[in-house]
């Protein structure tokens, strides 16, 4: 046999045929071999459908893991939540601690001091 | 089914269809259905472990844990495409996964004269001088190699479809088929020259 026909891409006949007759099981058992494949056809769904112990104790190991992480955020958050004070409003923050006020100062009819107004400017930069 | 005359199912549409018919019997819940596709495809699922894994009885196990498995997988089988080449890669694989696991049982190499399984009251007397040297012969390859001349040239499938069974580019089924094909066709030619 040539290199060209050992690459051949078709199936050799003669030794397919020979290969076969070496691999082939005996001729009176495939009945038995059939048999024994579905007898274990109800055995192969139901450990196919019904979890195993060891499915149910790998989920209850995910379970356990997850909820103890999700105890330590939350007790992480519960008590920054209790240690950090209520936030101020935007007006209060900026309530002057002294004067007349925000208010006072856009209801006004007299425009303000520019020096009080430069003061702002720079403290704001 | 006699060796000699293998299942040889209808080409093409109509084979797909069948089988598609067969595999959604099966998911239907119709036993007979799935036992009609073991009964089929149960010798060629047997050479194949048997290519595998040598050792006859060893094979069956493989080739039964196959069908089995391919029975639970039965959902994810596309039905446009041949059932053959999906079935026959389950059996492989299965037939790999007992070779890992004896290999691992077993440190030393297998002796070639062993493969044949031992004695086998009820098939000795069909067993042939050629088929056992083939058999020495066979596992004497790798079993990627055995393997993929046993699909091309025994059981008829593609390089596209082998390789697509055993996980490999196609051009390594090609050069696995030559290699075998080269072993085992000196031993032929021996054979017939003696």
């Amino acid at each position: 046999m040539n290199e060209e026909r050992m690459f051949d891409h078709r199936p050799d006949p003669e030794l397919g045929a020979a290969l076969r007759r070496a691999l082939d099981p005996p001729r009176n058992d495939q009945g038995a071999f059939v048999g024994r494949v579905m007898a274990r056809y109800d055995e192969a769904l139901t450990a196919a459908t019904v979890p195993t112990w060891e499915v149910l104790a790998g989920w209850a190991r995910r379970g356990i893991a997850a909820a103890l992480v999700a105890a330590v955020v939350g007790g992480f958050l519960l008590g920054r939540a209790l240690q950090t004070p209520e936030p101020e409003t935007f007006d209060t923050a900026m309530a002057p601690t002294s004067g007349p006020g925000v208010a006072a100062l856009v209801t006004a009819t007299d425009p303000p001091d520019a020096s009080i107004v430069f003061a702002s400017l720079v403290e704001q930069r | 089914m006699p060796p000699d005359t293998p299942f040889q199912p209808p080409q093409g549409a109509a084979r797909i269809a069948g089988e598609a018919d067969l595999v959604a019997r099966t998911l239907a819940g119709e036993r007979a259905a799935f036992g009609e596709l073991v009964e089929r495809y149960a010798p060629q699922a047997r050479r194949v472990a048997r290519a595998v894994l040598g050792d006859p009885d060893e094979a069956d196990d493989a080739a039964q844990d196959g069908f089995l498995s391919a029975l639970v997988k039965l959902g994810q089988y596309d039905a446009r495409r041949p059932f053959g080449p999906w079935l026959m890669r389950i059996v492989a694989n299965a037939a790999t996964d007992r070779r890992r696991r004896r290999q691992v049982r077993r440190v030393e190499p297998l002796d070639p004269g062993l493969v044949g399984g031992g004695p086998r009251p009820d098939s000795e007397a069909v067993r042939s001088e050629l088929g056992e040297r083939l058999r020495a012969a066979l596992a004497e390859l790798p079993p990627r190699r055995r393997t993929a001349v046993v699909l091309f040239d025994v059981e008829g499938y593609s390089h596209a479809e082998i390789a697509g069974m055993l996980g490999i580019p196609e051009g390594t089924v090609r050069s696995e088929v030559f290699h075998a094909r080269r072993r085992l066709r000196a031993l032929l030619a021996d054979w017939k020259g003696a």
